[in-house]
């Protein structure tokens, strides 16, 4: 069976916890104009996951596995959820409120891993599963901005 | 066929089954301390005084035990996509009798009343039983990382046995059956207890929250396949040997899981160095300080140290320390997920739910882990050097870090309740 789409999504998901790490790096050394740039990476790196898994992914594997609709709601529902972290991230950053940024990052931290390990333990696989001819084209995707 | 059951909402149990536990569990951790502060240096003189006995057994069961069980109400559905059936009567029965039981226990062993003792063992066996069963269940069907959930089938195995050999030595304590060996049979008891039940649950945890909580490599997977089921080979041979009259050789297979969990200490410690992210909180400082305890301990245990100093630094320093620090992400963490789901079930985006740290301060964190790091080395202390009175300002340092960890987790509840009222 092939594992293309949970071996790129899940080592996506690892370059989002460097960069993450990395705005937390930054923010706790009170280095602002790189913890603005490391929040927008951030940011833009997990913004450019979510379009692929929601504009492809997930409609792709809706369409050929009626039984994932309810996991691909539930992984939807998160990434509002972190999407709103991640603007009240941007605002802490740009108000250069520590204590709120780390806070919030610790939050991000934790939602974005139980959320990781839901997605790598059991909606990956599944699309393995479901879509074995399309795995290494989406994987493709992931890397090409 | 495939399970998406762990990706269901609902599966969590509600918030107040886990806090129920998380709470009752720091007065417990006072009581050792109050206990300690009262009896003094006597306490501590050898591992057989009665107030020894009682401040091992609030601690292991009160705290520790009690913790250990909220967290197996909440992470068979997490880690393995099994929720607990029927998790509220089960959760509020198992709590109330070991509560209680662990009390009267407690008060049995500490002033030799028989009827209180037989009573605490039976009630505190009955609530550890039901618990157990309910989350084997969760484990058989679930599915997930098989290493975390063989550890975890292993810890809860450990449990049975050492809820046996507690009801087995109950017996022989109230003179109800003669028990040849005893201190051989004590050992068995307190090594599936704290090498077992503790130690492998706290494994098993380790090897998903460690590289989750702190971006750290992975565990190596020769590590995570064999030392679960080694440590538990280590406890069965010791536990041949005793019953076959062998007791002075059963040494060894404890030796075996003890060194087992030497090397998941160090090698704990090395990830964590490794780590991605940068932050050292309060939550880092107990693992470092949990895994240095590990490591003094099996280094005293095989240069044959004493007694008394090894339990203060595994049942504390690991056993109440470990729990804190992990509660400290977990509660926060807890509170704001609920919060979450309340909102987007109330369709209430205009109030906004704080971050983590505004249910636990950080930095009252850090001040809790400083508080107990100060009992741990005045409860070491006394115990290596006695007759300078420190054991009883040892048990009110206890205390003062128990209650202070208590009034945290009481916080972390408050602000979530005053929440939670607004959706």
């Amino acid at each position: 069976m092939t594992t293309a789409i949970t071996d790129s999504f899940t080592q996506d998901h690892h370059g989002c916890d460097r960069l993450l790490a990395q705005a937390e790096r930054r923010v706790a050394a009170g280095d602002w104009p790189a913890a603005a740039t490391a929040v927008a990476d951030l940011g833009a790196a997990m913004e450019h996951h979510f379009a692929l898994e929601e504009g492809v992914l997930f409609p792709e594997l809706a369409q050929v596995f009626r039984v994932a609709e309810n996991p691909i709601e539930v992984m939807v529902a998160e990434h509002a959820q972190l999407r709103a972290l991640l603007t009240d991230l941007h605002q802490a950053a740009a108000e250069r409120a520590q204590a709120d940024a780390l806070g919030v990052l610790e939050t991000l931290h934790l939602l974005v891993q139980q959320h990781n390990y839901k997605e790598e333990g059991v909606l990956y696989p599944m699309a393995d599963g479901a879509l074995p001819e399309r795995g290494a084209a989406i994987a493709a995707l992931l890397a090409g901005d | 066929m495939l399970n998406t059951a762990g990706l269901r909402l609902d599966q969590a149990p509600p918030l107040t089954v886990p806090f129920a536990f998380f709470l009752g569990a720091p007065p417990f951790a006072v009581a050792a301390g109050l206990l300690l502060a009262w009896q003094g240096e006597g306490a501590l003189a050898a591992r057989w005084t009665p107030a020894a006995l009682a401040l091992a057994h609030l601690i292991a069961l009160g705290f520790l035990s009690q913790i250990l069980c909220g967290a197996l109400l909440q992470l068979p559905p997490v880690l393995a996509g099994a929720p607990v059936p029927r998790v509220v009567p089960v959760g509020r029965a198992a709590q109330a009798l070991l509560a209680t039981g662990t009390a009267l226990l407690c008060a049995g062993l500490a002033l030799g009343w028989g009827p209180a003792l037989g009573l605490g063992a039976l009630g505190a066996a009955a609530g550890l039983t039901l618990l157990a069963g309910a989350v084997a269940v969760a484990l058989s069907r679930g599915r997930g990382s098989v290493d975390t959930r063989r550890a975890m089938g292993l810890g809860l195995g450990a449990l049975a046995v050492t809820v046996v050999l507690g009801l087995v030595l109950s017996a022989a304590l109230l003179g109800w059956l003669r028990l040849p060996g005893l201190p051989g049979w004590v050992d068995l008891h307190l090594g599936w207890g704290l090498l077992g039940w503790a130690g492998l649950i706290l494994m098993g945890v380790g090897y998903q929250v460690v590289p989750m909580f702190h971006v750290t490599p992975a565990y190596p997977g020769w590590l995570r396949s064999w030392s679960a089921p080694l440590a538990a080979g280590g406890l069965v041979a010791a536990t041949v040997l005793t019953l076959a009259g062998q007791a002075e050789r059963a040494t060894w297979g404890l030796g075996l899981a003890a060194a087992c969990f030497a090397v998941f200490a160090l090698t704990t410690l090395d990830r964590q160095r490794r780590r991605e992210r940068p932050i050292l909180d309060a939550t880092l400082l107990h693992w470092r300080l949990a895994m240095a305890c590990v490591l003094a301990a099996v280094l005293l245990w095989f240069t044959g140290g004493r007694a008394e100093t090894i339990g203060v630094l595994l049942l504390v320093g690991v056993g109440v320390g470990l729990p804190s620090g992990m509660l400290f992400k977990i509660m926060p963490f807890l509170s704001w997920f609920h919060l979450q789901q309340r909102q987007l079930a109330a369709r209430r985006f205009d109030l906004r739910i704080p971050h983590m740290h505004a249910f636990i301060p950080e930095r009252r964190a850090r001040i809790h882990w400083g508080l107990h790091l100060s009992a741990l080395g005045l409860l070491v202390a006394a115990t290596l050097v006695p007759g300078r009175g420190l054991a009883s300002l040892a048990g009110l340092a206890l205390a003062v870090s128990a209650g202070y960890l208590g009034l945290l987790l009481i916080g972390c509840y408050l602000r979530y309740r005053a929440l939670a009222r607004r959706f």
